[in-house]
């Protein structure tokens, strides 16, 4: 194997190895001298320089180790480079980026193991060329800003296992399609594959997991109660057996300087414990917290969940019916729904009956409810068809209830949510603003739905699915992974995420689904409005660790794949040299040099 | 002979004007000379008497002590007697060391000697050892006609007392010039030396550079006689070494001399005349 020098000019400098040992040999040459008799001399003393050889030259050993380095310093300014075996497929690594492989196993994580094998792999035989996909929630390929291809280390430090699950299928799909069947793919996992025989000699899966016991919050919520907010959080035992004594972990939750639970649940091997409990609604981000016993919490990432205090969006509506009866059947209604505002002016809802419609300003975003409650009316019983995907029948079952409507055409452009037969009873429109007309043909007269529960799910459903299109945030607490819904007026937003990185979105279209990367407490700013919500790892699926297993699964083709590839050793010459003049400077420095 | 070795014997004899050899008492014996021996003998001055006995000389008997004390005595003069020097010179290599004066001191010094000899009324012989010891040749005449005077013997002067030892005359000044840098007894050869000699001077006579080690650094050393070589590192450990092998050397020649009644002294071939009051000092030479 003979090295390519880059630049053989440097070979010129070899020149130096003959005059430094010309320099040597006439230093330390003997003189020779004749004496009158050895009788003297003789005292066992010989030259200090050894060997049996070089005994003749007396060439002290630091000028080996000059000659050394100056041999080494030359042949490392040739360049030489190496033809060393290398794959000759590309390789594609998928890395798992759910947040089970944070869990510590013997003091290491899983990742750690995984990316210590993957930096071994790359450096004892570096492929062609490396991609990453990172297999979070969905398959995302670490790709290089503006063409430029960062170190491998770079691209692994997005590699920060924060997912709520693992779309591994979706990464090999990814993989397979970015590789054209031609790359090799690499499957850096905690858990075994679904299928151990891979119907492609392309793809080798290694899990770096380990089966241990974990106690994890795997629910939690709160949500508006009345006045007060209710909380649950839900603890699984994912330790130990079926069968096994059940273990305790304490659960201790804060809020601002509230303990409003402290305890100790004893739960079973794989059961899950709920603790259900009611905060003031003013109380500040709710903190809880598991304490488990050593050995039996392999993940700390699923022990603690934020919940910040539910948003509270109430909607303001106006009556404009002129039949005493519809107005107060609709005031008794929407009080009970608890989602009105108190006050009415500058409405988001206007219920009118037609004839006192106020008129709806064109710039506004007030919705139109047209109630037609008189004239014509038909008696309609069940079956009705009710569109349930639709926000307004969600929940709505109509078992039994008479509803009365009049006998009308579907106006054009109306997309019905509640029929009877072909009579739309309850229909929506929406307008070039984007505002909603709705049109409720429902005479109460002769209907008996204002006496079902229906009728206030019907009323519940309109006003959430209004308060759900006004601007701000949806929901203050999500799960890791899910999108926090954001409505907009088209202005920018400013998001910062736990980690203080901050993601600018200069003009929005109206609605803005944002990513959850990683758990914790998210900062919205939107115009001059600032707003919260927290992120929570709760997955069941990653918090439990039983199946986590190590091993090696599949392999890639033959071995010989490979190819010979110019590699530079000019750091294997520069480090030798740099370790001869190391000892050379030892030498000196303790005058063992045989000077 | 070499020139230079000649040159050096003139300069010794030059030198050697000046001194006289110190003859001790003991020694004013020998052959019929010119310097009073310590015996009666034949020479003009009168020194006692004595009774008569059977067999004296009738020519020495004081007739007129006869005449008044009618009793038989003869007068006794001093003996004149001429001191003999044997000058030992060490013939091998080490005496001829290369780029060093060690020959030349060695030829100044025994031609100093001779004429110091001849100074203070002494014969004198020279002996080199090489094969056995032999005699110089024309080594009664003054230094400047002494012939074939060569320091290139590979033999210590042990093994050439071994091979042909010298004749020495009974009750001479003995001076055995030497380096002394050779492996053996000392006692054996000083026991030789001193065997009927009335005095006996030990010269040791060193180049500078067997007195002093070289510098640091790697060398190889050479052995000038038996060509034997070794490679040394000198540092101020091994030249700390060599001093005091040297020391311990002469230490060793120094005891013997004293147990065989010898002298010994140091020369330094480069400073031979700044070191001719060390062979005064050991009552070897006198101003003439």
């Amino acid at each position: 194997m003979i090295p390519l020098l880059t630049y053989p000019l440097a070979l010129f400098a070899l020149t130096t190895l003959p005059a430094l040992a010309a320099i040597y040999i006439l230093r330390n040459r003997f003189r020779r001298r004749t004496v009158s008799s050895l009788l003297l001399w003789r005292f066992q003393v010989q030259s200090k320089a050894g060997g049996a050889k070089f005994h003749r030259l007396q060439l002290p050993l630091l000028f080996l180790l000059e000659l050394l380095a100056l041999a080494l310093l030359v042949a490392a300014a040739a360049g030489p480079q190496w033809k060393l075996p290398q794959s000759a497929r590309p390789l594609i690594v998928i890395l798992d980026d759910s947040f089970s492989m944070r869990a510590i196993s013997g003091g290491v994580s899983a990742r750690t193991r995984a990316e210590s094998f993957l930096q071994h792999l790359l450096s004892a035989q570096p492929p062609p060329s490396t991609r990453f996909i990172l297999a979070g929630a969905r398959a995302r390929s670490l790709e290089a800003s503006a063409g430029i291809s960062p170190p491998i280390n770079d691209l692994l430090q997005q590699w920060h296992c924060w997912s709520a699950d693992t779309a591994i299928d979706a990464a090999i799909t990814l993989a397979a399609e970015l590789g054209r069947n031609q790359a090799n793919i690499l499957i850096l996992t905690d858990h075994k594959p679904p299928a151990e025989n891979f119907s492609s000699n392309r793809i080798e899966w290694r899990a770096f997991g380990e089966a241990v016991d974990n106690f994890a919050i795997v629910n939690a919520s709160r949500t508006t109660f009345g006045d007060q907010d209710r909380c649950l959080l839900e603890v699984a035992n994912f330790s130990g057996r079926a069968g096994e004594e059940a273990r305790s972990v304490r659960l201790t939750v804060q809020a601002g300087t509230d303990t409003p639970q402290n305890s100790i649940l004893s739960i079973g091997p794989g059961e899950r414990q709920r603790v259900v409990f009611n905060l003031p609604a003013s109380a500040p981000v709710l903190r809880a917290a598991l304490d488990a016993a050593a050995g039996s919490d392999g993940l700390d990432v699923d022990n603690q969940v934020q919940l910040l205090p539910p948003i509270r969006k109430r909607v303001r509506v106006q009556l404009a019916l002129a039949d005493e009866n519809l107005r107060t059947l609709a005031n008794r209604t929407l009080d009970a729904t608890g989602l009105r505002a108190a006050i009415s002016s500058d409405p988001q809802i206007l219920i009118h009956d037609g004839a006192t419609a106020a008129t709806n300003p064109a710039d506004g975003d007030c919705w139109n409810l047209h109630w037609i409650g008189s004239g014509g009316a038909n008696a309609f019983v069940s079956p009705f068809i009710i569109d349930t995907s639709h926000p307004l029948g969600r929940g709505v079952a109509l078992q039994g209830a008479v509803w009365a409507g009049a006998t009308a055409a579907n106006t054009s452009g109306d997309v019905p949510v509640i029929l009877a037969g072909n009579t739309p009873l309850l229909s929506v429109r929406e307008d070039a603003p984007g505002r909603r007309l709705l049109t409720l043909n429902f005479n109460p007269e002769l209907s008996t739905l204002q006496d079902t529960p229906d009728w206030p799910v019907l009323f519940w459903n309109l006003l959430q699915w209004r308060s759900a299109e006004m601007r701000g945030l949806n929901d203050s607490n999500v799960r890791l992974g899910a999108e926090a819904n954001l409505k907009t007026a088209g202005q920018g937003v400013n998001i910062t995420q736990p980690d203080g990185t901050t993601r600018s979105f200069p003009k929005t279209g109206g609605e803005l689904a944002l990513e959850t990367p990683m758990p914790g407490i998210y900062s919205v700013m939107m115009g001059a409005a600032r707003s919260q919500f927290s992120v929570n790892p709760l997955s069941a699926d990653e918090s439990d660790l039983s199946s986590c297993v190590s091993g090696h699964w599949g392999a890639w083709g033959e071995t010989t794949e490979v190819r010979l590839e110019e590699t530079s050793a000019v750091w294997i010459f520069g480090l030798l040299a740099l370790v001869m003049l190391s000892a050379h400077l030892f030498l000196l420095a303790g005058g063992k040099g045989g000077r | 002979m070499d020139s230079t070795l000649q040159q050096a014997l003139r300069d010794g004899e030059r030198l050697g004007a000046r001194y006289a050899l110190q003859v001790p008492q003991v020694a004013a014996g020998g052959w019929t000379g010119s310097r009073a021996g310590r015996r009666s003998g034949s020479s003009i001055d009168f020194q006692d008497y004595r009774e008569y006995q059977p067999g004296d000389d009738l020519r020495f008997i004081d007739w007129g002590i006869y005449a008044r004390s009618d009793r038989l005595n003869v007068k006794l003069f001093r003996e004149e007697v001429t001191p003999h020097l044997d000058l030992i010179l060490d013939g091998s290599r080490s005496m001829n060391l290369e780029k060093t004066a060690k020959a030349t001191a060695a030829a100044q010094l025994a031609g100093l000697l001779a004429t110091a000899a001849a100074n203070a009324q002494c014969t004198h012989a020279v002996w080199v050892s090489g094969e056995g010891f032999q005699r110089l040749p024309n080594d009664t005449l003054p230094p400047s006609a002494w012939e074939k005077l060569e320091l290139n013997s590979r033999r210590t002067p042990e093994q050439s007392y071994e091979i042909l030892p010298p004749k020495f005359r009974r009750l001479g000044v003995r001076v055995f010039v030497s380096d002394l840098l050779w492996a053996g007894n000392p006692q054996a050869i000083l026991r030789r030396l001193r065997e009927g000699a009335a005095e006996l001077f030990v010269v040791q006579l060193l180049a500078r550079e067997d007195a002093e080690p070289p510098g640091h650094g790697n060398i190889r050393v050479t052995d000038s006689e038996t060509g034997e070589e070794t490679e040394i590192y000198i540092d101020s450990a091994v030249a700390r070494n060599y001093a005091e092998n040297l020391a311990r050397w002469q230490q060793s020649w120094s005891d013997a001399c004293r147990q065989c009644g010898a002298h010994m002294t140091t020369l330094i071939a480069e400073d031979l005349e700044n070191s001719l009051s060390e062979l005064q000092a050991v009552q070897l030479l006198a101003p003439a």
